[in-house]
């Protein structure tokens, strides 16, 4: 992270320890359907080390989505608290800058504008942007691209210059609402490795969201599984696995047969059935 | 991805019509039709060369008493200043009069658009009367214009504003709420917040939906300005009033010659200015 910081010339938070900050506490999170008595979720309790990379996956409805609406502040519990580093989140901010999956940059900016604009909004000066948002773009390998539009880019492309976005504000958690799941199986993979890159570089706590498995056991440190009606926390699954992770090696096949397993296991007992399913071994995605 | 203008189909297509119109002209000369009730082209390039202040007579006989075809010996003559002529002071007074009634058009148009996106009690309140309003054809707000405000400028600006502003404010709410809410997310998240929130965020966002309301809105505009004019007769004169002149003087080839100038202007506004200042941010919203 220091690496990181005093190359985009930022010297506030560069002579902070790595790891102090980035700490996360979902407390007792319930929230009803709007406009409806329908839970969505209920009693979710979650505390997320900094530097710990969590991937949350589950079914749609579980309310993982809703979940990073909750941590990023553009929407409310019903009960419970959300705490960033010992503060309760109140409202939306780049502390916690969030990578979208329909990418959500802002087709009226060039790369390097849609990048240097939380900067913008913070006061700091052009020249120091403009560097700022150059270097961010070249750790995502996209530095020859600063002057073009999104419309001109490709979608593993946009997603990277989303991540740039986040990575420039240099925040204490960085959230992502599936990112990569609108992408062909190449590109994720490509991308799965730059997330793996960019993770050991800057050791950011990362709160991930998911439906494939598979994606969780490449990036995670924990996956927290989640089943819907009404959304809640099921599983807490630590991948015991250094990063950088070579995705092929029989190591992550184990972990990932597990983990599916394990998954498997929790959707046969949810559902009042046996454990020992023929799910084993199927590319079962939740 | 800019498509290469294709001239070749662009010359078939001039060559069909312009057989279309020798075909015309042939059958009115050999069946001899009545000018006064339906013009022949040449009548009507007459008319349009008329109101700029030439004298030509390519509607008469080719061999005819009163000299050669079309000059009648006298060449191409100018009566008057072209500066001055019927057409381009009736051009310059419209093109004045649509200025003022556009402009205020966007602004009522635009503010009430916005509140109707903005507050669902508003668009409970406003929407279905302006979508009603909206149907109705311009000209319908004369008799309104004429009996409360009376036969003035201020008349034919209230036909052109009612005319136009609804579309505007309907057109506009339409586009806003086609826009992805992500950009707001994204705004939000990334710290924008007060003034700027707007000016920087959801300003731009709403650019799309601008640009199809001005688009709306201008057409609207002029086709009621026109209905205006038609019906009110002023002392400035607009494009409107000459084609009210050639009705009551019984020159049919002026009517056609007014039509078509008036489809002249609305075609060239939209194909210049508005069509391309849409097509250019919709193609950067990646909208296509």
């Amino acid at each position: 992270m220091i690496s990181f910081l005093q190359k985009i010339g930022r010297k506030n938070s560069a002579d902070a320890a790595p790891l102090s900050r980035g700490r996360l506490e979902l407390r007792d999170i319930s929230r009803r359907y709007p406009g409806s008595d329908k839970p969505a979720m209920t009693g979710i309790n979650l505390t997320i080390e900094p530097g710990e990379f969590v991937v949350v996956v589950g079914p749609s409805g579980c309310g993982k989505s809703t979940l990073l609406s909750l941590v990023a502040g553009l929407a409310r519990p019903d009960s419970g608290q959300i705490l960033l580093d010992g503060k309760p989140v109140t409202k939306p901010g780049p502390d916690r800058a969030m990578v979208f999956q329909e990418h959500g940059l802002f087709p009226w900016l060039t790369v390097a504008d849609n990048v240097a604009f939380g900067l913008k909004q913070a006061g700091v000066g052009k020249k120091e942007r403009r560097e700022a948002a150059q270097k961010a773009l070249e750790l995502v390998h996209l530095g020859k691209e600063a002057g073009m539009f999104i419309h001109q880019l490709s979608g593993g492309m946009r997603q990277r210059v989303s991540i740039a976005r986040c990575l420039v504000m240099d925040p204490a958690v960085l959230l992502m609402d599936e990112p990569f799941a609108a992408l062909d199986a190449q590109n994720r993979t490509l991308l799965h490795e730059q997330m793996q890159e960019l993770y050991v570089e800057t050791r950011k706590t990362v709160l991930f969201v998911t439906h494939s498995v598979g994606e969780a056991v490449r990036l995670a440190d924990r996956i927290i599984v989640m089943h819907a009606n009404p959304g809640r926390v099921r599983r807490d699954i630590r991948v015991n696995l250094p990063h950088p992770r070579n995705f092929d090696t029989a190591e992550v096949a184990a972990v990932m047969a597990q983990v599916r397993h394990e998954i498997d296991e929790e959707v046969n007992a949810h559902h009042g059935r046996t454990a020992n399913a023929k799910t084993e071994g199927a590319t079962y995605e939740i | 991805m800019k498509s290469e203008f294709n001239w070749k189909r662009a010359l078939g297509v001039a060559a069909v019509w312009l057989a279309v119109f020798a075909g015309w002209e042939a059958a009115y000369r050999i069946f001899e039709w009545k000018p006064y009730v339906f013009p022949a082209p040449s009548h009507v390039v007459d008319a349009v060369l008329g109101l700029v202040g030439f004298k030509t007579y390519f509607g008469d006989a080719l061999a005819g008493p009163d000299g050669p075809w079309p000059f009648h010996g006298q060449g191409l003559t100018l009566e008057g200043s072209l500066w001055k002529c019927q057409l381009l002071t009736a051009l310059g007074v419209s093109l004045l009069r649509l200025a003022i009634g556009f402009a205020a058009s966007i602004v009522l148009g635009l503010s009430i658009g916005l509140l109707m996106f903005r507050f669902k009690f508003v668009d409970a309140l406003l929407g279905p009367v302006f979508l009603g309003l909206q149907t109705l054809p311009s000209v319908c707000w004369v008799p309104l214009a004429v009996l409360a405000i009376g036969i003035n400028e201020s008349g034919i600006l209230f036909v052109t504003v009612m005319g136009s502003f609804f579309a505007f404010a309907i057109t506009l709410r339409d586009g806003l709420r086609t826009t992805p809410p992500i950009y707001r997310s994204a705004g939000l998240v990334f710290g924008a917040h007060g003034l700027r929130f707007y000016t920087q965020v959801m300003l731009p966002a709403g650019l799309p939906a601008l640009a199809g309301a001005l688009r709306s809105g201008f057409s609207f505009a002029w086709r009621s300005l026109m209905g205006g004019e038609l019906i009110f007769v002023l002392k400035q004169h607009g494009v409107g009033h000459l084609l009210a002149t050639g009705r009551e003087y019984g020159d049919v080839a002026q009517v056609v010659a007014s039509m078509l100038i008036m489809v002249a202007i609305g075609m060239a506004a939209d194909r210049l200015v508005f069509a391309p200042v849409e097509r250019r941010v919709r193609a950067r919203f990646g909208l296509g």
